[in-house]
């Protein structure tokens, strides 16, 4: 169930919109930031709210790749290992970070606090390698700095 | 996080050294938002555009189609509500100058984005950003939040009788919605999957209405262009390619940063000079110039002026100036990989030859590099990709398809090199 | 009236369509003019993401797609350029990257477009050696329908249908890239009136239909055209006949009536003609008041001296006739003669209503319930009512429907008749009140006319022959007519169902024109069609 004050801020979103759809996107956002993901259950839901049929938000939701429609561990952490990152190391820092973690890239981590993965190109090539954990960037890493980093996370 | 202000700068950047220019006070003390007044209460709409045309500014989001022309195709007058989209979906490897000039410029750009708008007749700007770029995004929304304040933006723009709104949407992570109509579609909540022309945006656009498309960057030069004039534009860069641009250097060099140089600066200066030149004990193997569905250029190319009419002679083109530098170290099958696992990836896959011709594309590729290739492997990777060019709803199928000519063209060795020694030769090439 | 050059033959198109609109809107696209196609149809949206149907227009550099390419005066189009046929070949050969190679156990296998296009303008070998895409191979998505992912070509069509046609959206596409499927949202099924559509419109095997699955090769099939008798849509169709026996129905494109869909219940509706429920035999209720089977001679014996005794003792207004609105045009002319040298009084027809909807399906559920009236017969509210009153005594019946449609108990409504003759295909509680009864075909056995409820005249072939002795009711008529003495009538020579159309053609002016051969296999409207709609309850009443 979507809490009222997701509903409030997605018909927040809609007002900005000339076409309620205009709003599926920000609303899917609002939606994951407190539910984590997007269920069936979810899904028909968002539906109902913008008029439209639930199998037309799962094919939204499975376009694009910041929507999950399965259930998801507490961080996200991609290490871009597009051409430039790849250049400077990503790929190895990656794998480093597997075998810190215990998990591959895809696997969340026993304890669900964490899944690494690859993602394409950041904008944020000349400060390779970095990676996008959740909404923050951390650039120009070393592995001890990524360690340390993936450490932190709750 | 990262630099704050690029290597070189020019007109566009040398104001980011300065903290306070991001918040609107700090702009205005540098004579921020006079050129939107200048346009709102001094020019028409038509002269604005025809400013903007003699100017001869090229659209910096890949295409470079000019800018003023495509201001002009927007309806005169209507009775529909008229839009702007400004393509904040930079997404392309190797690029990340929209990015900068989002965190540390967004009143430049908001201000030619007011400039466009009045010159166009639209009342709303929807600007989309990258979901990725949450940070720049927020930036941009306190901005925005600011010039509403001021009166910069709403029912009286700067006390005119122009009414402009901007909304930001925020994608979420499809490299797809970068292409206009992808971006339109994807802005309509919808999957990002572009459209087919006919119509173009000007006639069907945004929820239908009349819609004019232009990169982040674009709009960051047009308040220059209405302070200064065409002449002091076309002072930078060539005849053609006049302005700058913020190239973005990646890769193995010593370095990487973002540099704002003329249109047609040589390659060589940006990499060697600017940026460098390679690593220490290595040396320049090749060059891709403008974001990774640009075609390779081989070291001894590196004369290549940096602008579309050079570019476009030896075979490749200035994109969103994304210079990516590879050196003698890296295997060049490898890098064929990265870039055809990332169009593979990212195709939206609608047409035929794209959705099945990146994915084969992609395993070709990979059995080369894995050793399992064979000679005619070679001839079906161009064969495929000629066949993906030209005919397809948008450029994504060109764009996934140059870059295998461009690396076949000038590295055939490495390729067959794989096939000869059945593994990769290069043992300190970057890992895959 | 734009004027465009295609491969050199000039044409005169209407403006505003599509250089593939204008190729179908005269006739040519794959019949004179070869562009091949997946995802545009004619009666859905448009899609342009196949690719396939690039041509080479004049003044422009590169291929365009003939779906999305609008007629323009002067154009210039070449289809069989070397430039168009290196484009078919790219995408025929990237569709065959991931496509299962299940020609042997598919059902599409010979009325496959991927088969017939790769053949055609494809390569004639397969360069990939990668591993081709897993997917699910056996998705049961509805209560019709199986799908094939692996199949799939994408070409969306479905989808679109779905969307546009019944309205009901069950099918997305999901993912992107080479990752793209075709579900629909899980638990939810692919469930409208006129879901099998989508198994005529897949190009290949992807979407096939349980019903058909497995049964039979299609080129063992001939595909009669004909109508389907499920309601008065008359939709057009083919039947696909092999051993005598109909294997199902696929519509058959007519703009004016069905254009290319048919509503799922009338594809279905072919179970109809081998159903166990068939009367098969001649039967005759003899000395023991039980019906017996009889010879078809025997049996118009006993018919003609039943309402022979009954009109001698009763008079010619105590016969009576009931239509049936199944039966063909040529039937129940037949009938109006017999009755019209009886001298009988009263007849009627009676239909049995059930749902409709705004795309095909139609209240009435039979074929020709607007032939019927068209040919004079009106409801027959009156005539059950003079039954029931005892005014009639001689009944000829043709059809059950009156059972359902007025909500009889046969034993009691028509336990007063002295003589009821019964002509019917199926068996029906009319037995335990007949004194005979006749095996009569169904349409898809027989030659013949119906009218849909538009007034339209079809007309319909045998596609069958039944295994026992059923035959016309306008066969039957004859041979009662001609044992009862009524001139005009004789069984010296076969049944001529035709003659007997160009007979009522001539005879009754609303069907001018429109005798058997005249309507053709596109069908033509009534002369005039107020007689069809006369007495016709308001839409959404039922009887």
């Amino acid at each position: 169930m979507i809490s009222a004050e997701t509903r409030a801020k997605i018909d927040a979103e809609i007002a900005r919109y000339p076409v309620k759809r205009g709003a599926l996107l920000a609303a899917l956002h609002h939606v994951q930031a407190e539910l984590g993901h997007v269920s069936l259950e979810t899904a028909a839901e968002v539906a109902a709210l913008f008029e439209i049929r639930p199998n037309e938000v799962l094919e939204v939701v499975s376009f694009y790749n910041m929507f999950f429609d399965s259930p998801q561990p507490r961080h996200h952490v991609y290490v871009c290992t597009n051409l430039p990152c790849s250049l400077r190391g990503a790929r190895g820092l990656l794998r480093e970070l597997e075998a810190h973690v215990g998990s591959h890239a895809g696997e969340p981590t026993a304890d669900g606090r964490l899944v690494l993965g690859h993602e394409e190109c950041l904008g944020a090539c000349a400060y390779a390698p970095m990676m996008r954990v959740d909404g923050s960037y951390h650039e120009n890493l070393d592995v001890g700095t990524a360690k340390g980093i993936l450490d932190a996370l709750e | 996080m990262g630099l704050k202000v690029p290597f070189v700068t020019s007109y566009l950047s040398e104001h980011f050294a300065d903290d306070s220019t991001v918040g609107i006070e700090g702009y205005e003390r540098r004579g921020g938002y006079a050129a939107a007044r200048k346009a709102l209460t001094q020019m028409t709409p038509e002269a604005v555009i025809e400013l903007v045309k003699s100017s001869g500014l090229q659209g910096r989001g890949g295409a470079g189609f000019l800018a003023g022309l495509k201001w002009s195709f927007m309806p005169k007058g209507s009775d529909k509500p008229k839009y702007l989209v400004c393509n904040a979906d930079e997404s392309e490897p190797g690029s990340f100058k929209d990015r900068i000039l989002l965190e540390r410029g967004p009143h430049q750009m908001l201000e030619g984005i007011l400039i466009a708008a009045w010159a166009t007749g639209a009342e709303k700007t929807f600007v989309y950003v990258r979901g990725e770029y949450a940070f720049p995004a927020d930036v941009l929304e306190r901005a925005v939040g600011e010039a509403r304040a001021k009166g910069y933006l709403g029912p009286k723009v700067m006390g005119t009788a122009f009414s402009h709104e901007i909304v930001v949407a925020r994608g979420a992570g499809a490299y797809i919605c970068g292409e206009e109509t992808g971006l339109l579609e994807s802005l309509e909540g919808k999957k990002g999957q572009p459209r087919k022309k006919p119509p173009f945006p000007a006639q069907y656009g945004a929820f239908g209405q009349p819609t004019t498309v232009n990169n982040v960057e674009t709009f960051s030069h047009v308040p220059h262009i209405v302070k200064n004039g065409a002449e002091w534009f076309r002072g930078f860069g060539t005849e053609k390619s006049p302005g700058t641009t913020i190239f973005g250097v990646s890769g193995q060099v010593r370095k990487p940063g973002l540099y704002e140089l003329p249109l047609g600066t040589p390659l060589e200066e940006i990499v060697m000079r600017h940026a460098g030149g390679p690593l220490p004990g290595r040396a320049v193997k090749g060059v891709i110039p403008g974001g990774m569905s640009m075609p390779i250029l081989p070291a001894s190319q590196l004369d290549t002026r940096m602008a579309n009419e050079f570019l476009r002679e030896r075979k490749s083109m200035l994109g969103t100036g994304g210079i990516m530098v590879m050196d003698d170290t890296t295997c060049m099958v490898r890098v064929a990989c990265v870039i055809t696992y990332f169009f593979r990836d990212e195709s939206c896959g609608q047409c035929t030859q794209c959705r099945e011709g990146t994915g084969w594309l992609h395993k070709i590729v990979s059995r080369i590099e894995r050793g399992a290739g064979q000679q005619a492997d070679l001839d079906v990777l161009l064969d495929v990709a000629a066949k993906m060019e030209g005919s397809t709803i948008c450029a994504f199928a060109d764009a996934a398809a140059w870059p295998v000519q461009g690396l076949l063209r000038h590295f055939r060795s490495d390729f067959e090199a794989h096939l000869r020694e059945q593994k990769c030769p290069f043992p300190e090439s970057f890992e895959l | 009236m734009p004027k465009i050059t295609v491969d050199g033959r000039e044409l005169e198109v209407a403006a505003g369509r599509t250089l593939l609109q204008a190729l179908d809107d005269a006739g040519l696209l794959m019949n004179g003019v070869d562009v091949p196609h997946y995802c545009w149809h004619p009666k859905l949206s448009i899609d342009g993401s196949c690719r396939l149907c690039q041509v080479e227009i004049e003044g422009q550099p590169k291929l365009q797609i003939a779906c999305n390419t609008i007629v323009a005066d002067g154009m210039v189009v070449h289809t069989t350029t070397p430039r168009v046929q290196t484009a078919r070949e790219g995408v025929m050969e990237l569709l065959l990257v991931n496509h299962p190679l299940d020609c042997p156990i598919c059902d599409q296998a010979g009325e496959c477009k991927l088969q017939d296009y790769a053949f055609e303008y494809g390569v004639t070998e397969s360069r990939t050696r990668e591993p081709r895409r897993a997917l699910k191979k056996r998705v049961d998505l509805g209560p019709t329908i199986v799908f094939d992912q692996e199949r799939c070509i994408l070409c969306r069509r479905c989808v679109r249908f779905c969307r546009e046609i019944p309205g009901s959206g069950e099918l997305t596409v999901q993912n992107r890239g080479d990752r793209s499927v075709i579900e629909t949202f899980p638990g939810e099924a692919l469930d409208n009136p006129y879901s099998m559509n989508v198994a005529d419109i897949c190009p290949v095997g992807a979407l096939t239909t349980k019903d058909f699955r497995f049964k039979i090769r299609v080129w063992f099939l001939e595909d009669v055209p004909g109508i389907c008798t499920g309601c008065a849509r008359g939709c057009n169709i083919h039947l696909g006949v092999a051993n005598n026996k109909v294997y199902r129905y696929v519509p058959r494109r007519n703009d004016a009536v069905n254009e290319t869909w048919i509503c799922d219940a009338g594809r279905m509706s072919y179970q109809r003609i081998g159903a166990p429920d068939r009367l098969e035999q001649p039967l005759v209720r003899g000395a023991l008041p039980v019906l017996e089977v009889a010879s078809g001679e025997a049996a118009i014996a006993a018919a003609a001296a039943k309402l022979s005794q009954t009109l001698a003792r009763h008079g010619a207004g105590s016969i009576a006739g009931l239509a049936s609105p199944h039966a063909t045009n040529e039937d129940l002319f037949q009938l109006r003669r017999v009755l019209g040298g009886l001298g009988a009084g009263l007849a009627g027809v009676a239909v049995v209503r059930g749902e409709s909807d705004a795309i095909l399906v139609h209240a009435e559920k039979a074929a020709n319930a607007a032939g019927a009236r068209a040919l004079g017969y009106p409801d027959a509210a009156p005539l059950v009512e003079a039954i029931r009153a005892g005014r009639v005594k001689g009944l000829i019946a043709l059809g059950h429907d009156v059972l359902d449609a007025a909500q009889l108990d046969a034993a009691a409504a028509f336990a007063g008749l002295e003589a009821l003759v019964v002509l019917d295909s199926h068996r029906s509680e009319l037995e335990r009140a007949a004194h005979v009864l006749l095996p009569a075909r169904v349409a898809a056995e027989k030659r013949g006319t119906l009218v849909n409820c538009d007034g339209r005249v079809q007309r319909v072939v045998p596609a069958v022959e039944p295994a026992f002795d059923a035959r016309d009711e306008g066969e039957w008529l004859q041979q009662l007519g001609a044992r009862l003495g009524l001139a005009g009538f004789s069984d010296a020579a076969g049944y001529d169902a035709r003659a007997v159309s160009r007979e009522l053609a001539k005879s009754v002016a609303a069907f001018v024109g429109c005798d058997y051969d005249a309507v053709g296999l596109a069908g033509k409207p009534l002369a005039d069609a107020a007689p069809a709609q006369a007495g016709v309850p308001a839409p959404g009443a039922r009887a």
